[in-house]
């Protein structure tokens, strides 16, 4: 509990800075000018090249194939559908009944889900954040723009920025925890909700979702995500479709720039650029974290060579966020080792290639060879003796 | 004259040639300094040397038998091509590397096919390896008809043959603030151009009675991230693709082996690999990757959502950051080569400018040039040692958009879009002929802070 309120101290701390930094936002609204709106045009604002005469753009076209009905497969069974049937739409279809609380989902995420997503979500080492404090705060932020490099962004995570509650439910039921995915129940999948609605410290109907909220399909239903209408073009109800046709049909609404195609002679050859141009560089070195190294010599590549493998570098590399973090036993943790040694060191080599039912990944989800992995579990196994 | 000519042949024979070893550079650097003598009907080179080791000694591989046929039954690269590969960076890895990219060497790219081991890999809970036996494709909703498919029932359907790009939108999304990347490769490489075999959706559609209330279609993965995304069912009756052909073989596992979504022009990630679902809905579904990734905050704080097509664009690929300029001599006469694409429609026309932007001369277009594909352009130009230029290039298409310049489209977008960037690029040749990734900006208003003033923002 001490723990919780410190990382409330914290965020709220953090979301002052990023507010006190945020600029007050102009939410006015760059509406589609009719002027610039063509009068037919397809839903993306490109060309589309029907079969005319027998040929589609350059590709001739056999139109028997198409007009012909050609019938394969057969019907799904009811079981079939209802096991990949599992999206969850805005209005509910498909979300099951269930119910977790925040504090249910506290312990489930220190178990599965805090080595990549951060401590409350708050992310790290190139995973997601999940929340960076409190959502309707923080939805402020999103007019921000980083163009002096000391400027905040915009805060682009679920509270602040997804318009539906529904695409997280369903992500985390079909894709998360992201080795071992679709294995969490129903109730899980409430409770991991309620701790991430929390942890935005986000309300439903008023109500602050706290750490005793027990949050169920119903409750589920009533969120509002503050960036609900954050989105153009509108894609709901029966003119959705027709909406993004006439947003795409104004070059305006996404920066598009438009020549006239009669006259390709009009577009501009001279005196393009404003006078102030100028050339700019990559600051600093720049991003060269290229691997391979960036090479284009044509030689015989280098032997590998295995002997000089740093299994210690490769063990903080692939294995550390879980066991180095209480999600699976620690190098030195001799009372969980002598257990798993006690199999045989075959069956600890062949657990670890091949992976467990208890969330060891196949080699840890590293790349690793054969041949380095066991040199990894060797360092492990000869810490914990 | 005469010995200009010859000199012009050996040159081009070098270029020709396979081996550009430094012994053979070295070689022609020194003999071209010495006198040249023309003999009936063929000219030689008279030398103090005696010539290209290259040429004078035997090599192994022309004295002794090579591999027998029955050795690579399915052919690999040659070994000493183990450079041209696909490239990751930490930067853009997540998941331990499960939900993460590595990309097209393009400077290394010919012609407009990308090499099947060489397509940019990008995937949200790794490659999955299907047994296409257990694969099914089962296709619900507002039909009247549900159907489920195996893979060989699917490959009964008349199949149709397209080469197309896939792009992903956030290729060149790192720059929006200035370049990051000296590589083509990263710069510009979130995309590769096939040739893909498979079966228009719209054919399976026709017996199935799709409800006129169905106005958008989910495709889903059958891989561990359940990739998902919500396509407009006008372009499921236009040209959107089920695909398991590549090249002619099968797809690859990076590309989602056995099948996968193609939908031309459009966002790669709408391209959705290990497909295995198809269903069809009044209201669209908000999967994950269309709200909280691929879509294009604007300084007003909207966000543009279901941003379908990639905008026509271009660059440079030759010289490159990576394959410059820097072994040109003064005088030689050498081609500007790009690729050139537009996801809604064909390639029209490229200008290159040598000036980053201010002026244009138009370039040639190459080969094919077909719909939602890349097309290669040329421009031949006599280099000048130690000169400078900012090579810009400038693509335009049937849809009648042209390339902006990054604040032109920074003034409509802002620079925390990530994707769809579209904006001109720049290579700076240096004195030395080496290339550097720049961007030409104006600067254009500011307000006392110094700060950049930009549309919809107070």
């Amino acid at each position: 509990m001490v723990f919780q309120l410190n990382k409330k101290l914290f965020i709220s701390i953090s979301a002052a800075v990023a507010l006190s930094l945020g600029l007050s936002a102009c939410m006015e609204n760059a509406a589609p000018t009719a002027s610039n709106t063509l009068s037919k045009s397809s839903i993306d604002g490109g060309v589309e090249y029907p079969i005319i005469n027998g040929k589609t753009g350059p590709y001739y076209v056999n139109t028997n194939a198409h007009n012909l009905n050609v019938k394969y497969g057969r019907t799904p069974t009811k079981a079939e559908y209802d096991e990949w049937n599992s999206d969850i739409m805005p209005d509910g279809t498909g979300l099951p009944e269930g119910q977790g609380t925040a504090d249910e989902g506290s312990e489930i995420y220190e178990a599965k889900c805090v080595m990549c997503h951060g401590d409350f979500g708050s992310g790290g080492g190139g995973y997601p954040s999940l929340s960076k404090g409190n959502a309707y705060d923080l939805h402020k932020t999103l007019t921000n723009q980083r163009i002096k490099p000391d400027t905040d962004g915009p805060v682009r995570v679920f509270g602040t920025y997804w318009p539906q509650a529904s695409t997280l439910w369903w992500y985390i039921k079909d894709a998360m925890p992201h080795p071992m995915t679709d294995s969490l129940t129903d109730d899980e999948v409430y409770a991991l909700v309620a701790f991430i609605l929390n942890a935005n410290e986000m309300s439903i109907d008023g109500i602050e979702v706290d750490d005793e909220y027990v949050l169920n399909r119903e409750k589920f239903l009533k969120i509002e995500m503050p960036n609900r209408d954050g989105f153009e073009p509108k894609i709901d109800g029966p003119q959705g479709p027709e909406n993004v046709r006439r947003f795409y049909a104004n070059a305006r609404n996404f920066g598009g720039q438009r020549y006239d195609i009669k006259d390709p002679n009009s577009r501009c050859m001279e005196g393009c650029q404003e006078p102030t141009a100028k050339v700019v560089y990559i600051q600093g070195a720049g991003i060269s974290d290229f691997h391979p190294p960036l090479s284009a010599v044509r030689d015989l590549p280098k032997e590998k060579e295995e002997s000089h493998f740093d299994a210690k570098k490769a063990y903080a590399t692939n294995c550390a966020m879980c066991h180095d973090t209480g999600a699976a036993p620690a190098p030195g943790d001799k009372a969980a080792w002598s257990a798993i040694i006690a199999q045989g060191m075959d069956k600890v080599y062949e657990n670890g290639l091949k992976g467990t039912d208890s969330g060891m990944p196949a080699k840890g989800g590293s790349s690793l060879s054969d041949k380095q992995f066991k040199l990894v579990v060797d360092y492990i196994v000869n810490q914990s003796k | 004259m005469d010995i200009k000519k010859s000199q012009q042949d050996l040159d081009s024979t070098a270029e020709n040639a396979e081996s550009t070893t430094l012994d053979r550079r070295d070689f022609f650097r020194k003999t071209a300094a010495l006198s040249v003598t023309a003999l009936a009907g063929t000219s030689l080179l008279a030398s103090e040397e005696a010539g290209d080791p290259a040429i004078l000694n035997p090599t192994p591989w022309g004295t002794k038998w090579g591999d027998p046929v029955t050795k690579n039954l399915y052919g690999m690269p040659s070994k000493y091509e183990h450079n041209v590969t696909r490239r990751y960076t930490k930067l853009l890895a997540s998941g331990n590397y499960r939900a993460s990219i590595a990309v097209t060497p393009l400077q290394e790219s010919s012609g407009i096919i990308t090499p099947n081991g060489l397509f940019f890999s990008r995937s949200h809970g790794g490659v999955a390896h299907i047994d296409p036996n257990e694969h099914r494709l089962m296709i619900t909703g507002l039909v009247e008809k549900p159907l489920v498919l195996t893979m060989k029932q699917l490959k009964r359907y008349p199949s149709v043959t397209r080469t197309h790009f896939i792009e992903c939108p956030a290729n060149g999304g790192q720059e929006w603030r200035g370049p990051q990347y000296n590589s083509l490769q990263f710069a510009k490489g979130f995309m590769s151009c096939a040739e893909w075999t498979g079966v228009y959706i719209k054919d399976i559609l026709k017996d199935l009675g799709v409800k006129k209330e169905a106005l958008w279609m989910l495709a889903e993965g059958g891989d561990s991230s359940k990739m998902g995304r919500t396509i407009p069912m006008e372009k499921v009756w236009d040209d959107a693709m089920i695909v398991w052909g590549q090249n002619g073989e099968a797809l690859r596992p990076e590309q989602g082996y056995p099948i996968r979504l193609l939908v031309p022009g459009w966002e790669g990630n709408l391209c959705v690999k290990w497909l295995r679902r198809l269903d069809f809905a009044s209201e669209p579904w908000y999967c994950k990757e269309e709200t909280s990734k691929y879509t294009v905050l604007k300084p007003t704080g909207k966000a543009i959502q279901h941003f379908y097509a990639n905008e026509v664009n271009s660059t440079v690929t030759s010289p490159s950051p990576e394959i410059d300029w820097s072994d040109l001599e003064d005088g030689d006469v050498v081609e500007i080569e790009g690729l050139a694409w537009s996801g809604m429609g064909t390639i029209t026309g490229v200008d290159i400018s040598f000036d980053g932007g201010k002026n244009y001369v138009e370039a040639k277009l190459k080969g094919l040039v077909l719909p939602k594909c890349w097309t290669r352009w040329s421009y031949m130009h006599t280099y000048k040692k130690g000169e400078e230029l900012l090579l810009t290039s400038r693509a335009r298409d049937d849809a009648g958009y042209i390339q902006p310049t990054i604040d032109q489209e920074t003034l409509a977008v802002g620079v925390e879009a990530v994707y769809h960037r579209n904006a001109v690029e720049t290579w700076k040749v240096e004195k030395d002929g080496k290339i550097t990734h720049v961007e030409v900006r104006s600067q254009l208003g500011r307000k006392a802070n110094g700060e950049l003033v930009i549309e919809g923002k107070a």
